[in-house]
């Protein structure tokens, strides 16, 4: 009865491991299960044996489902518990097959070197054979190796205790520990002559078995709740992916087949039973940013790490979609990429949005600029009529001369470069106009500070004469081109100087001016500074200075330093105002150098 | 006497030769300055003309030039130009009595037109300054107790009030009137009246002569 029912736990738990292979506890189980089938078979025999030769077989061959027995529980203390000193068990093993040879080759057994007598005994009634014999010392191997194995598995639940775990695979340790004990000691007394009396070790190891039992029993018990548990949070997981309209897909790379839920189906344009390749996804992909996916993919793959982008889609009909995608590459055990799993959200209106947010803040900078030149017209309606009216008076001229009836033509010729020259003049300043009131994006490139400074005196010259300010711009040494927007840089240029001209509106003459000077600044970066000598900024408004619509001009809108700080940090510069002036205010900013330019 | 110029003064060196240009071809004396400044130290007072000023100019502009003109011994019809004549501009220099403001883009006949009023005016100008002078040199060679009497004539008080007031003999209160009078080629005490009020001399102010300069 005992071999049957060991012998169908043995066939349970090797078919439980041959359907999960990671769950080598079971092996090790179904090992001593079939260990404990056979030994107590062959103590059956033993106890029922009727000659000395008889029995010397049977103790003899029980050495070896004994030694299985052994090297299964090992297995099954490590496996269950994942912990225990590996050369301890290695050692505990090692003794106990190198003991094997020993038990075929000395004496009658490992036991007995000789058996002299065979006596009959009664247990519960029923007659069983003992033996009076000689010990074959060779059994101290056995014992030691016995020793060696409890004493493994009592450290092995004792780490397990520590490290936190107090379920049943611990108990199962002390329980596989304290039997094995009782099982050595049992077998010494008997073994070496203590105590009279029959072979009843298989009655421990089928207590050992179902310790063992019980704690494959448990383990299940608690896997098939953790599996409820998992499908509990499948289903919440599920429902908070439906309610974040999230997609999800996962890729195995060995078949090559792509799962997707149907919210990221619908996201791609495709149908619920369509099937998904790579290649058919990519075509989903906006030609512009399939580069970008392909390169973030490649790189999560080769390092098996994560990927996240914005990419744009391009559905059936036309119509383009953001996607924010993240996914993760998982890898097998050799490291190696086996799939891919990925989450989408659709972030259409969130990019609409910022690109609204910066449609409008380039409206703004445009409005600024706009109301600047405004500032301007006059001084700058001055400024081209400076060379229409010297073309004028050339072309007047020369009418002049050629009524004569010897006309001078040296000096007409001399008269058509001028107006040649003129002309150009004209339509520079028309061009830099042009520029500056045109509404384009923003667009960085390295900049000379000299040119961009010559730009603005020019632009400023007029309207700097006319109010009879003295504008002066100094560049400090030789400095590395910046990384700007001209048209951007020139408005807040302008903005500041035209700033500082107002502020001086009121002095006597000779003391309105406007200094501008630009030095390179430590830390990959220049530095351009517009002092003026009006009364200056009070401490406590420095900050006030530049929020919108902040205003001490009858005229003034009050956006000019708010557009001009926004401008500045888009450059990734600052701009600020300095506290302590002695004379009048000073305004500071910051344009980081162009790459490689210093 | 010198010949009749039109100065040009202007900080952009093309229109101030294109203006040159096309003023000598118009017929013109034209001598140009790129500052203020610069007309001002090389200006010789006695030449008729006028000035052709640029209105907005780096350092002293043409409203300080025309202002420093007024204020000198010869002043000169002051004719201004400019890029854009924009509201403020405008009332800016009208206010300092600008006589002409013309845009730099302005058609030649006006230009040519204003430059020959100013030159007219100069004239005109000019030759009230050299009879004004000639009456102040007149009026120069009274003596100091003339001076008085005529003073005291030109409040109309009789000759024995004049005498009283002075403390002086009547009779020599006669005589130094009818000196005056003489010196001065006036027969009645009306043209005498006339001929002050021309110098800018009334009575109470009669003793503080010289005029001339």
């Amino acid at each position: 009865m005992l071999v049957g029912a060991c012998i169908t736990l043995c066939a349970v738990s090797l078919w439980a491991w041959f359907r999960d292979r990671a769950a080598r506890a079971h092996l090790a189980f179904s090992g001593a299960a079939l260990s404990v089938a056979v030994y107590a078979f062959l103590e059956l025999t033993l106890l029922h044996a009727q000659t000395i030769d008889a029995y010397a077989v049977s103790a003899r061959w029980a050495q070896v489902p004994i030694t299985t027995l052994l090297v299964s529980l090992a297995a099954f203390v490590h496996f269950s518990l994942g912990t225990g000193r590996g050369w301890l068990a290695v050692c505990a093993v090692g003794i106990r097959v190198a003991a094997l040879p020993a038990n075929f080759l000395t004496g009658q057994s490992l036991n007995y070197l000789e058996i002299t007598a065979l006596r009959s005994a009664r247990i519960l009634g029923e007659p069983v054979s003992t033996v009076v014999a000689v010990p074959n010392p060779w059994m101290l191997l056995v014992q030691a190796s016995g020793l060696l194995l409890t004493l493994f598995v009592a450290d092995a639940s004792v780490t397990a205790w520590r490290r936190g775990q107090r379920g049943a695979s611990v108990r199962m340790g002390v329980a596989i520990a304290l039997f094995l004990l009782a099982g050595h000691v049992q077998a010494i007394l008997v073994f070496w002559g203590y105590v009279q009396s029959p072979i009843t070790i298989s009655v421990l190891f089928v207590v050992v078995i179902g310790v063992m039992l019980y704690s494959i029993a448990d383990s299940v018990a608690r896997s098939s709740a953790l599996t409820r548990a998992l499908r509990a949070s499948e289903q919440q997981a599920a429902l908070a992916v439906d309610a974040a309209h999230m997609g999800i897909w996962s890729r195995d790379m060995s078949s090559e087949s792509i799962w997707a839920n149907p919210t990221w189906r619908a996201m791609f344009g495709f149908a619920a039973d369509e099937p998904l390749t790579s290649r058919s996804l990519l075509e989903r992909i906006h030609p512009d940013d399939r580069s970008a996916l392909q390169v973030a993919l490649a790189r999560a793959i080769e390092h098996a790490g994560e990927y996240q982008l914005e990419v744009r889609v391009v559905l059936p009909d036309g119509q383009v979609r953001w996607i924010a995608a993240l996914g993760r590459v998982e890898s097998g055990p050799g490291g190696a990429a086996v799939g891919t799993r990925g989450a989408t959200i659709d972030i259409t209106q969130r990019k609409h949005a910022e690109h609204e947010v910066l449609r409008l803040r380039q409206d703004i900078a445009h409005v600024g600029r706009v109301s600047v030149m405004g500032q301007l017209a006059a001084a700058l309606a001055h400024e081209i009529n400076q060379p229409l009216g010297a073309i004028l008076r050339n072309a007047e001229a020369a009418a002049l001369f050629m009524d004569d009836p010897a006309p001078d033509l040296a000096e007409v010729r001399l008269i058509l470069d001028d107006i040649r020259q003129d002309d150009q003049r004209a339509s520079a300043v028309i061009g830099r106009l042009r520029r500056l009131l045109q509404r384009q994006p923003i667009e960085k490139c390295a900049l000379d500070v000299g040119r961009l400074l010559d730009d603005v005196a020019v632009l400023l010259r007029s309207d700097a004469a006319a109010r009879q300010v003295h504008v002066e711009f100094d560049v400090v040494g030789h400095l590395p081109p910046i990384l700007g927007d001209r048209v951007q840089l020139q408005q807040v240029l302008l903005n500041l100087v035209l700033n500082g001209m107002d502020a001086v509106d009121g002095l006597a003459d000779g003391f309105r001016s406007v200094r501008v000077t630009a030095r390179e600044e430590p830390g990959q970066a220049v530095e351009i500074s517009v002092a003026d000598t009006g009364p200056g900024i009070a401490p406590d408004a420095l900050e006030k200075v530049f929020e919108s619509f902040y205003t001490t001009k009858a005229a003034g809108l009050g956006m000019g330093l708010s557009i001009s700080r926004s401008l500045v940090e888009a450059h990734g510069g600052r701009l600020w105002a300095e506290p302590d002036c002695a004379t009048g205010a000073r305004f500071r900013f910051t344009i980081p150098i162009a790459a490689g330019g210093g | 006497m010198t010949e009749t110029t039109v100065h040009v003064v202007d900080d952009d060196p093309s229109f101030r030769t294109a203006m040159s240009r096309m003023l000598r071809a118009s017929g013109y004396v034209v001598k140009t300055y790129g500052s203020a400044g610069e007309f001002l130290a090389e200006r010789d007072s006695d030449e008729p003309g006028c000035l052709v000023v640029d209105l907005q100019m780096p350092g002293v502009g043409g409203l300080d030039l025309q202002s420093a003109l007024a204020q000198s011994r010869a002043p000169m019809p002051v004719l201004f130009l400019t890029g854009h004549a924009d509201t403020a501009s405008t009332v800016r220099a009208m206010r300092s009595g600008a006589e002409d403001f013309l845009e730099k883009t302005d058609p030649q006949d006006r230009l040519l037109d204003a430059i020959r009023r100013a030159l007219v005016r100069d004239a005109a100008e000019r030759r009230a300054r050299v009879a004004q002078r000639e009456l102040h040199g007149l009026f120069d060679t009274l003596t100091a107790r003339e001076r008085e009497v005529l003073g005291h004539v030109l409040q109309g008080r009789l000759n024995k009030q004049i005498a009283a007031d002075l403390g002086i003999h009547e009779r020599t209160v006669k005589v130094h009137r009818k000196s005056l009078m003489t010196k001065l080629k006036v027969r009645s005490v009306a043209a005498l009246t006339r001929l002050a009020q021309e110098a800018g001399v009334d009575g109470p102010a009669a003793a503080t002569f010289p005029l001339g300069q």
